[in-house]
């Protein structure tokens, strides 16, 4: 079986997290910055497995695990979050939470 | 024992100056009448036992000077316990009469008048007991503050603080002769004490000792109030009459005539020096019975027949006759207490409102023991037998007969004299016209008993104390002879005198005031004693204050001020063009450039934190990329 390349692996990753990033800077929407969020983490569990198949290595796949539980807890956190401040605040773009500004 | 003698007076002085304002005036006063009264008790013990044979009491060791230790203590021969029971017999009976004489001052802090009378007596008990010179200036100097103190007493008056102040300046040039003459002596002899001095006299050089013996007269002039430190004597009058009575019979002014009975080896052993001292007594003597006979001051008159017979006295010690002068002392010290107290108790029955003889008049049926007194002490001070004045001064008389005709008559003249102008103020205040009536709506009254016993012991003791001449003349180791010839003639020429005033001022044979009119530059300059008072007062003493605001005002108020105030200005200048230049212009610059840039570049660079979520990430991105460049940049 021909082996994919590690190159394929790490381009798909850094598009991926480009995307994820660029996401995260222009979209308003907070479920979409948080959906460009699981995007980026995902991005680096794709360059996580991708070396360790490289390298026959498990010390990546671990780690992408822990990624994977860490990604549910934010989205469950970040959601709720989401979901508190459309209660309270009735707006779901990130224009309008500017409280933090100087 | 003897010590108790000194420290008596100094015990009620510590009790009365501490806590006299809790005992109150009158137990104060007792306690100052106690003070004296036991050392009088305790001086008659150490008397007898001096006229046995002289002791001296060692004190303590007070300084230490190489090889030489200088001890106090004190000396008892017939010569210093006699004065010293005599100054505590006249303290304690003025004493007493102080208390009626000061009775309606009581409640106003009178106590203090007490501790002074103490510290005086102190002081003068000092004086006459000191066993060598050093002991001997502290009691001078502690009679001088005292004399001081009591002198601007009613220091409310700006005349009684004027006088005061004049009595400590003209003492203070007196001890200061006296100090250099301690100095000297203690060059000469290597010692101050009184007996080593004696025993050493003759082997030294009689010039040196000359000048020495100058120096201490000095001393002796200017506490006793001889020409030319005499104008306080007259102007010490302002004290209350208690304390005239007691500067001028027993304390103050005899110190003089008592330190040079009391050095009299020393002065012996100079003749120049004693013929010094005669002429200044002789020059003060006739200088102050001129002044009395044109005087009008009840007190002053008193005062100026002290400084005559001080006089008297020194010119009988100038001329070798220590015993009589030191027998006139004794004697005087009686009869001129009697003066001042009977002085005193007219101008008490008067409230303190009269100063002036002519003042009063016709005195005699209004108080008639106080004429009796005044009269015993007049007779006593013209020296009419029997009375004391006449034992004493015949002899000064005598030796002045002895000495040259010349000055026996000059002596004569003087005592005829002094008859005059203590009669002349006795006739003027006892007899004549009432020239009270009308300023005072009361009638005068006698003085109280308190004032009236301790007037009538001095007249009985001025009456009988020259009867005492024969034994006080075998204490001092003297003898002397009454001359019936010149007896006889002093009592004709104070009865001369008497009789002149008599005539003037109560028979008016000739009219006071008509002479006073013809012979008004005579008076005047009789009464302004030479124009001594105002040639020191105008003279020197306003002279000296006008040199004193000149250097003020060219040396202090031009130079010293110019200097200051142009420091001042430069310096004004300067810190205020540092302060324009280097605080407003540099330092301000800075600081507020300082805080308009922070404040201008934090508004600024707060628009970064927009509070945008994306801004955020955006950055965080930046970031990350700028810190892997540079970990890439300085790694690879």
């Amino acid at each position: 079986m021909k082996m994919v390349p590690l190159e394929a692996y790490l381009i798909l990753s850094l598009l991926l997290f480009g995307l994820g990033v660029f996401g995260m800077i222009v979209r308003r929407n907070l479920v979409a910055i948080l959906m460009s969020t699981e995007l980026a983490l995902n991005a680096v569990n794709v360059a996580f497995v991708g070396a360790d198949s490289h390298l026959g290595l498990v010390d990546g796949q671990v780690f992408a695990l822990f990624i994977i539980a860490l990604a549910a807890v934010e989205a469950a956190v970040g959601l709720g979050i989401i979901v508190a401040i459309f209660r309270l605040r009735k707006v779901e773009s990130s224009d309008e939470l500017t409280d933090m500004g100087g | 024992m003897e010590v108790l003698i000194i420290l008596f007076p100094l015990i009620a002085f510590l009790l009365i100056g501490l806590f006299g304002r809790r005992l109150g005036d009158l137990p104060s006063a007792i306690i100052t009448v106690l003070g004296s009264a036991l050392s009088f008790i305790f001086s008659i013990p150490a008397l007898l036992k001096a006229l046995n044979s002289p002791f001296s009491v060692k004190l303590y060791d007070f300084i230490s000077l190489g090889s030489y230790t200088l001890t106090l203590g004190l000396y008892f021969d017939p010569l210093s316990a006699i004065t010293t029971s005599l100054v505590c017999f006249i303290s304690t009976l003025i004493f007493i009469y102080s208390i009626g004489y000061m009775e309606n001052f009581f409640g106003q802090w009178t106590y203090k008048f007490y501790a002074y009378l103490s510290f005086f007596l102190f002081s003068m008990l000092l004086i006459v007991l000191s066993d060598n010179l050093l002991g001997m200036f502290f009691g001078w100097e502690g009679v001088g503050l005292a004399s001081y103190l009591l002198i601007g007493y009613f220091h409310q008056q700006k005349y009684a603080t004027n006088s005061a102040f004049e009595a400590f300046v003209m003492n203070r040039i007196g001890d200061w002769l006296f100090l250099f003459g301690i100095f000297s002596i203690f060059y000469l002899f290597g010692s101050l004490n009184l007996l080593e001095i004696f025993s050493k006299v003759k082997e030294i050089d009689p010039n040196l000792l000359g000048l020495a013996v100058l120096l201490l007269f000095g001393g002796a002039v200017g506490k006793s109030g001889q020409v030319p430190l005499h104008t306080w004597l007259p102007n010490a009058m302002a004290g209350p009459t208690p304390v005239s009575a007691l500067l001028h019979s027993s304390t103050m002014v005899a110190a003089g005539v008592y330190m040079v009975a009391r050095l009299y080896p020393v002065f012996e052993s100079a003749p120049q020096g004693l013929k010094v001292v005669a002429l200044i007594g002789g020059f003060t003597a006739l200088f102050a019975s001129l002044a009395a006979t044109s005087h009008t001051d009840i007190k002053k008159i008193i005062a100026f027949s002290t400084m005559s017979q001080l006089g008297l006295m020194f010119l009988a010690l100038g001329i070798g006759d220590k015993s009589s002068a030191m027998f006139h002392l004794t004697t005087h010290a009686f009869f001129k207490a009697l003066l001042f107290l009977s002085a005193g108790s007219i101008i008490h029955a008067f409230h303190h409102h009269v100063r002036d003889i002519y003042g009063v008049g016709g005195l005699k049926k209004h108080m008639p023991i106080t004429y009796a007194t005044f009269f015993v002490g007049a007779l006593a001070l013209a020296g009419i037998f029997p009375f004391a004045g006449f034992w004493s001064k015949d002899l000064i008389i005598a030796s002045s007969y002895d000495s040259s005709f010349g000055l026996g008559v000059f002596v004569s003249f003087v005592s005829f004299l002094t008859a005059y102008y203590i009669f002349r103020e006795g006739f003027v205040m006892f007899y004549g016209p009432e020239r009270h009536k009308g300023h005072f709506e009361e009638e005068p009254h006698e003085a109280p008993s308190v004032m009236l016993v301790p007037m009538v012991v001095l007249a009985i003791g001025s009456a009988v104390a020259g009867f005492f001449e024969g034994w006080y003349m075998s204490a001092l180791k003297d003898h002397k002879e009454i001359h019936l010839n010149i007896a006889i003639s002093s009592v004709a020429i104070a009865l001369l005198g008497i009789g002149l005033a008599y005539l003037v001022f109560v028979k008016r044979v000739l009219d006071p005031e008509k002479l006073y009119q013809s012979l008004k530059p005579v008076h005047t300059t009789f009464r302004e004693q030479f124009f001594t008072e105002r040639l020191y007062h105008k003279g020197l003493a306003r002279g000296y204050m006008e040199l004193s605001r000149g250097l003020f005002l060219v040396g202090d108020r031009f130079l010293i001020d110019g200097f200051i105030n142009l420091l001042n200005f430069l310096y004004f200048r300067v810190v205020k063009f540092l302060w324009i230049k280097l605080d407003i212009y540099t330092v301000d610059l800075f600081v507020n450039g300082v805080a308009r840039f922070s404040f201008r570049f934090g508004r600024k660079a707060s628009l970064i934190q927009t509070g945008l979520l994306n801004n955020y990430v955006a950055f965080l991105l930046f970031g990350l990329v700028v810190l892997l460049g540079i970990i890439i940049y300085f790694m690879g």
